[in-house]
């Protein structure tokens, strides 16, 4: 395996890994605080199906040549990244529909070009991953459709949500870039530019917001009836870097959030894995 | 909708609800705590482990207070019996009062708790009523699994030694006093036993689980449990950290109790 290769892998796969473990967070706030026993069901099994995928990107990764305590390690140190999306506070219930539903579908439409991927284990997780995601859309779905054909304090609290989510989602696949300068692409860890699954993700799913009778915060945002192209206001990309190197409204208290439990549970860690210790 | 047990006495009917309260809520309570693990547990595949707990415990709980809607019938669906109470409406033990605390006092609660319960399940195996055996086959089959696996990380804990026995230890002496509470009499029992829903009065069952207990204790040398304080008052009074708890799970809910969520 060439090394550019394993180390683009690596970099690409521990990324994802501590993005599926980041984004466990903001959701997590709301398990305790679903409104009943199916909901509450629905958003634990949903949590836990994002660690379960941590750990499977996690030990993906491993096979490259870094042990799963060390990337965890550089992710709470601030070394390595997570997604922009977790980054940001929740604020009420339709929070946990809109991510679910659209942050997860924005997440599936690049993953499910990961299921290609020229590296066979990440592409093999990637389609059970894949599947699961699209349980989490239809869960989230639900929450907001419920809420959309509840009460008016319901439906508002839904639009509030997505006008506060639209800018992160729509900055969320990254800014254009040259296909043919990237080098994930050359080497076919993934197939398709920021752009293409930013243009996927529009074209199936603000129809389906419209089709709800909700609105998008983005008076540019249209399908043009000749290419079927999509035109929308150009995404901040200022706050994209700002918020993906830990400068985001959430990044450092999520962060310390994780190192203060991950040490608090250094201890059992230690009896599990003995000399390996409170590493991983 | 069929109204189970529309055929018991009142005075069974009661004791009944009663009864199915008490495991409701234990299940239901239990669960939530437990799902506070969700995203933070010290591994990832002990994570994935403890939301399944969660699940499997919110599934009992919603599987007991569906019957226990159907056998008081008053208009009350299992989401209205499960969150439309005030703290001092729960009924659950005092066991379960205790914060969800350190990795230690999670696994001692689960450890009491799930041991307690299965004997408790035991007692109910062979119920008269019908509805509630059913239920309680399933939850059985599913319990067995969670016993294997505390009992797993309770032997692990206790036979460490260090840090790990010294948390177990200061974990069961805290809840130590509290443990018998899932066994604590229940007020109206008797006409359970006379009605042969249970098997046999709590007080048994609290004696027979001890007595299972205690080849473990003795094993990893830990000191024994102590009687249970205040058993008259064992579901009642309940702590600040349930409160704070109650308070977390109404949240959204009580923002509008009409609206479908």
């Amino acid at each position: 395996m060439p090394d550019e290769y394993r180390q683009g892998v690596l970099r690409f796969v521990e990324m994802h890994a501590n993005s599926e473990l980041m984004g466990v967070l903001p959701e997590r706030e709301w398990i305790l605080r679903a409104p009943t026993l199916r909901r509450k069901l629905a958003l634990t099994a949903k949590v836990q199906d994002e660690v379960g995928h941590a750990q499977l990107l996690y030990r993906v990764a491993e096979d490259l040549g870094k042990s799963r305590g060390q990337m965890i390690e550089d992710l709470l140190a601030g070394k390595t990244k997570f997604h922009n999306v977790f980054h940001y506070p929740t604020r009420s219930w339709a929070d946990v529909g809109v991510i679910a539903w659209l942050v997860d579908a924005a997440a599936i439409v690049a993953q499910q070009a990961l299921r290609d991927s020229s590296y066979a284990p990440y592409a093999r997780t990637m389609r059970k991953i894949c599947w699961e995601e699209s349980v989490h859309i239809m869960h989230g779905r639900d929450v907001v459709v419920t809420m959309v054909n509840g009460t008016q304090a319901q439906r508002d609290m839904v639009q509030e949500a997505l006008d506060r989510w639209w800018g992160p989602l729509m900055q969320m696949h990254g800014p254009r870039s040259d296909r043919a300068r990237d080098r994930d692409i050359y080497w076919r860890i993934k197939a398709k530019t920021s752009e293409e699954l930013r243009q996927e993700f529009l074209s199936i799913y603000v129809p389906r917001v419209w089709e709800l009778g909700l609105t998008l915060p983005d008076p540019e945002l249209r399908r043009d009836r000749e290419d079927g192209v999509w035109h929308y206001s150009e995404p901040d990309w200022q706050e994209l870097r700002t918020v993906v190197t830990n400068h985001g409204p959430r990044s450092q208290e999520r962060l310390a959030f994780r190192r203060e439990n991950w040490a608090d549970t250094a201890w059992v860690r230690a009896i599990v894995l003995g000399a390996r210790g409170a590493a991983a | 909708m069929t109204t189970a047990g529309a055929d018991l006495v009142p005075a069974t009917r009661n004791a009944l609800s009663l009864l199915l309260l008490s495991m409701a809520d234990d299940e239901f309570v239990i669960g939530f705590s437990d799902s506070e693990w969700t995203g933070i547990a010290p591994l990832l595949e002990e994570d994935v482990a403890m939301s399944s707990l969660a699940q499997d415990e919110l599934g009992h709980a919603q599987a007991l207070y569906r019957l226990l809607a159907d056998v008081v019938a008053d208009g009350r669906d299992a989401d209205a019996i499960a969150f439309d109470r005030p703290p001092e409406g729960y009924y659950h033990a005092r066991l379960l009062d205790h914060p969800r605390g350190d990795w230690a006092h999670t696994i001692a609660r689960r450890f009491l708790y799930d041991t307690a319960d299965a004997v408790r399940l035991e007692a109910l195996a062979n119920s008269s009523f019908v509805p509630l055996r059913e239920v309680v086959d399933k939850v059985r089959r599913e319990e067995r699994y969670h016993v294997m696996h505390v009992t797993t990380w309770f032997e692990r804990l206790a036979g460490s030694g260090g840090e790990a026995r010294g948390r177990l230890l200061d974990a069961l002496e805290q809840m130590g006093p509290d443990a018998g509470t899932v066994l604590s009499p229940l007020p109206t029992e008797l006409a359970l036993e006379m009605a042969a829903i249970v098997a046999a009065p709590l007080a048994e069952l609290e004696a027979r689980w001890r007595a299972s207990l205690a080849p473990t204790f003795a094993r990893f040398d830990l000191p024994p449990l102590p009687p249970t304080r205040d058993p008259d008052r064992a579901r009642t009074n309940h702590s600040d950290a349930f409160r704070w708890l109650h308070g977390e799970f109404t949240s959204v809910r009580q923002l509008d109790r009409g609206a479908t969520w």
